[in-house]
């Protein structure tokens, strides 16, 4: 079933956005044919088993939440010298050719209805361009949303043998006093032997809706690593995915949320293991309090000719509360005996003898569980590169559980 | 191929599972299926009117609802077209419900069952035994010793009429109810044989009973009910063993089994299945689990052309348990989508799964499995284990557990881990002056030994003798 294109969008609107910022031809027609394509495409597939369908997508009202031609944001980039990082339709000008030729090449822009409708839409984004050799480190980007309904594209390009690190944020600018929608298509490709650990942190106030996919495609000897702190929004959908398409690439696809109130976080993670000797290790942990639910879906798919591949995944949520809900369905799907694979997935509470003995040590019973909340998320902080992101997560989950 | 191989093949497994008879029936139904067909084979049974309409109401239901097509990696079951298949064969016997002495039986049917070895494991091992030929239960017999103690092990159409207010209660009313699947709605209207199993309170049947199902015809359907009713404090162990020779034509294979567990009862319920590989095996199977009560599935999945089936255990009372082995084995050109289902709606209930699966030659194997944990389902706990064997890369191994947890005060763990059958392993093997093949075969063996030993011995070797026939000359 595919969503009804909402009224107040048309051929118009989108040249409107594209004549506003002067782009050039072939991207006004890349944007209408996502607009095209809209009538024939569904919503991402959620999962639904007998009498519970996991996350709601239809109850949303695209009419209502998406507002096109008023789009608003504040962002911050910053970044070393030698490496290129300019909002998206700037970018344009200098790198023209190379974004044809990337743009919508790690994603299919019309995979599904909210990809297409995010390609015929968004205003804002980011380029980011690490030419061949040179090491980046700490670049950031860092948005605030102010309008009703906020669309973002971002793709990252490595030269060979280039290494990069980067932190993307986004969060409310003034607070919001009606429904609000964010969607953030984010791609990498990545260059042989170079390596790229993409950051991002969604703090949104608790009346936006937030769609993200975010992509990569790691060529030969390429790394790609993901990291993913999702705290804010209201409902969150989230698909972090690594094509390895190049003989021995790797990823890691590490996320984490922490769930309040009526929160609803879907978050997935899938790799495709297309080459040989490729590797993958999947992390994801999240924490559920009062009535806050949460849906995951890993994905580790081994293809035919993917000889050699090592493959992990690891699900751990915590319920801090009787009413909080989780789904989880982790999945490996296997086509080569030459693998070795595995995952685990758990749910439970916070363990009572851990407490029990940090109350033993004199801890206040809040204080003990909070820390161990708090070193549940280690696992996650570790991996992170950019100093400040691994703050400011600290930060956000600290004060949540405050 | 070693001698040992050879000597199973010449002298046992395979001839004892692929043998035909010539198709004798005293009467069979029209391919196809309409009220007509129904009506008939109700009639032909002299059932009560109530079944005749549970029946009409179950083909309404089958004729409403789409066949299963958008599972992710599900089986492909465009070529199950129920109008090709004979759903109802009645053999040509002449004592309605079974006689209890082999020795009554047409010499075919008797051959069939010699060779399947099924009267001497009643001797040896075997509190009671049913053997279904076709749509009919052609044999049924159970040690004095138990009906003394009230319990009944009879055929399933037998039971409508002589116990038929407990079938009348139970049966796909409250466990499987026509409109659960498109498969169920088709068993709820042609639904023939199978068995009835009833323990009293406070009863130990302490040796297995056992149907045997066989296939003999060519594009037939079979279509069996079993219902188990074990009550409080009562303990069974329900052996259900399946095969068909191999034909061109499809065979559809469609079996509802519902168990009721009571209160501290014990229900194990097992099955060997090794349809041939032109049948599509797509069942129910489903128990209700009362206060203190335990379920258990044991199945092995050798046979058929593709196997959807996911017994599930619904653990209503307190406490109540449920404990599922499953190994699967797909060669080439089979498709086993097999897995688990347990609802946690109770409090301090548990469930352990644990599932095997081979693949070799293009084979798949799917493991597909559903917990739910019930708000207010406090201190439960449940642990998914799934372990996959992989022998080339023509074929796949998946795994798709979904986990559903609405409850704080619970316990969940999930793993799976797929891998290639360890060089190191066959290296040491080899190293100790076994072949290659046996290296492998052993390896198979004590990968697949957590269902053999939950076994009586003498299904423990059959299941080996299965894979070890499975396994034979193809490996590399």
């Amino acid at each position: 079933m595919s969503a009804q294109l909402p009224a107040n969008l048309s051929e118009e609107t989108v040249r409107e956005i594209s004549d506003a910022r002067d782009e050039p031809e072939w991207l006004l027609e890349a944007r209408l044919e996502a607009l095209a394509a809209l009538d024939e495409l569904d919503l991402p597939d959620v999962i639904q088993t007998p009498g519970r369908r996991w996350t709601n997508l239809e109850a949303l009202d695209f009419e209502s939440l998406v507002d096109p031609l008023n789009q608003s944001d504040e962002t911050v980039r910053e970044a070393p010298d030698d490496v290129v990082v300019l909002p998206f339709t700037e970018a344009l000008d200098e790198h023209g050719d190379l974004i044809e030729e990337r743009f919508g090449s790690v994603i299919d822009l019309e995979e599904n209805y909210l990809t297409a409708l995010s390609a015929a839409l968004f205003t804002t984004g980011t380029f980011v361009y690490v030419p061949e050799g040179v090491d980046a480190q700490d670049v950031k980007v860092r948005a605030e949303m102010n309008s009703r309904s906020l669309f973002s594209h971002t793709l990252v390009v490595t030269e060979e043998s280039s290494s990069v690190t980067i932190l993307e944020s986004i969060a409310s600018g003034e607070d919001a006093d009606e429904d609000r929608y964010f969607s953030n298509l984010v791609e990498i490709a990545a260059g042989e032997n170079s390596y790229v650990q993409y950051g991002s942190l969604q703090n949104l106030d608790e009346e936006t809706y937030t769609y993200t996919l975010k992509r990569g495609d790691a060529d030969t000897y390429a790394t790609i690593n993901w990291i993913e702190g999702n705290l804010g929004s209201r409902l969150t959908r989230s698909d972090i995915e690594t094509e390895l398409n190049g003989d021995a690439s790797e990823t890691k696809i590490v996320g984490a949320f922490f769930g309040h109130e009526d929160q609803h976080f879907d978050v997935n993670a899938r790799v495709w293991h297309q080459a040989e000797n490729t590797t993958a290790d999947l992390v994801t942990r999240g924490v559920l309090d009062d009535e806050a639910r949460s849906v995951y879906e890993g994905v580790q798919d081994v293809g035919r000719d993917a000889w050699s591949t090592n493959s992990y995944q690891r699900e751990n949520t915590l319920m801090l509360s009787d009413e909080s809900e989780a789904d989880a369905s982790p999945k490996l799907i296997i086509h080569n005996h030459d693998t070795e694979a595995s995952h685990a997935a758990t749910v439970g509470q916070v363990d009572k003898e851990d407490l029990f003995y940090m109350v033993s040590r004199s801890i206040p019973e809040l204080q003990a569980r909070n820390m161990l909340v708090e070193g549940f998320f280690v696992p996650v902080l570790d991996e992170i590169e950019v100093d400040e992101f691994r703050d400011d997560l600290e930060e956000l989950i600290a004060a949540r559980l405050q | 191929m070693s001698s040992e191989q050879d000597h199973l093949k010449e002298t046992d497994t395979e001839a004892r599972f692929e043998f035909k008879k010539e198709q004798k029936a005293a009467f069979a139904a029209e391919k196809g299926l309409t009220e007509e067909t129904i009506r008939v084979i109700s009639e032909d049974k002299d059932e009560p009117e109530w079944m005749l309409e549970r029946r009409l109401r179950a083909l309404k239901q089958f004729q409403k609802m789409p066949m299963p097509t958008d599972w992710p990696g599900q089986p492909d079951l465009s070529e199950v077209d129920v109008d090709q298949i004979v759903p109802y064969i009645r053999p040509d016997v002449e004592v309605r419900g079974g006689v209890d002495d082999w020795r009554d039986l047409p010499d075919d049917i008797k051959d069939t069952f010699d060779k399947l070895g099924i009267p001497e494991a009643e001797k040896n091992a075997l509190s009671g035994v049913g053997a279904q030929y076709e749509s009919e239960v052609v044999y049924q017999n159970m040690q004095e010793r138990w009906e003394e103690k009230g319990v009944v092990f009879m055929n399933m159409d037998q039971a409508v009429q002589e116990h038929e207010d407990i079938v009348k209660e139970y049966f796909m009313t409250k466990c499987v109810p026509p409109s659960d699947n498109k498969f169920a709605a088709l068993h709820g209207a042609i639904w023939s044989g199978g068995s009835f199993v009833y323990v009293p309170e406070d009863t130990t049947v302490d040796m297995p009973v056992q149907a045997y199902f066989r296939m003999n015809s060519e594009g037939m359907g079979q279509f069996e009910h079993t219902l188990i009713v074990a009550e409080k404090g009562s303990e069974v162990h329900y052996i259900e063993g399946c095969s068909a020779p191999k034909y061109s034509a499809f065979n559809l294979h469609s079996g509802g089994v519902e168990v009721f567990v009571g209160e501290d009862a014990h229900v194990q319920y097992s099955t060997v299945q090794n349809w041939s590989k032109n049948t599509y095996n797509l069942n129910t199977k489903r128990a209700i689990v009362e206060k203190g009560g335990r379920m258990e599935w044991i199945s092995g999945s050798m046979g058929s052309k593709a196997t959807m089936l996911y017994p599930a255990s619904i653990l209503k009372g307190r406490g109540a348990s449920d404990n599922h082995i499953t190994i699967a084995f797909a060669g080439e050109g089979q498709n086993i989508d097999t897995g688990a289902k347990v609802y946690h709606n109770a409090p301090e209930t548990k469930s352990t799964i644990e599932s095997k699966s081979i693949s070799k030659d293009g084979g798949r194997t799917n493991y597909r499995g559903l917990v739910h944990i019930a708000n207010g389902a406090k201190n439960s706990s449940t642990s998914v284990e799934c372990d996959a064997l992989m022998f080339d890369n023509e074929s796949t191994s998946d795994t798709m557990p979904y986990m559903e947890i609405n409850e704080s005060t619970v316990d969940v763990a999930h793993e799976a881990t797929v891998g290639k059958i360890g060089d190191e392993d066959v290296f040491y093997l080899q190293s100790r002056g076994l072949d290659d093949d046996d290296a492998k075969q052993m390896i198979v063996s004590g990968f697949i030994e957590p269902i053999t030993e939950e076994l009586p011995i003498e299904y423990a070797v059959e299941l080996n003798r299965l894979v070890e026939l499975e396994m034979e000359g193809s490996l590399g």
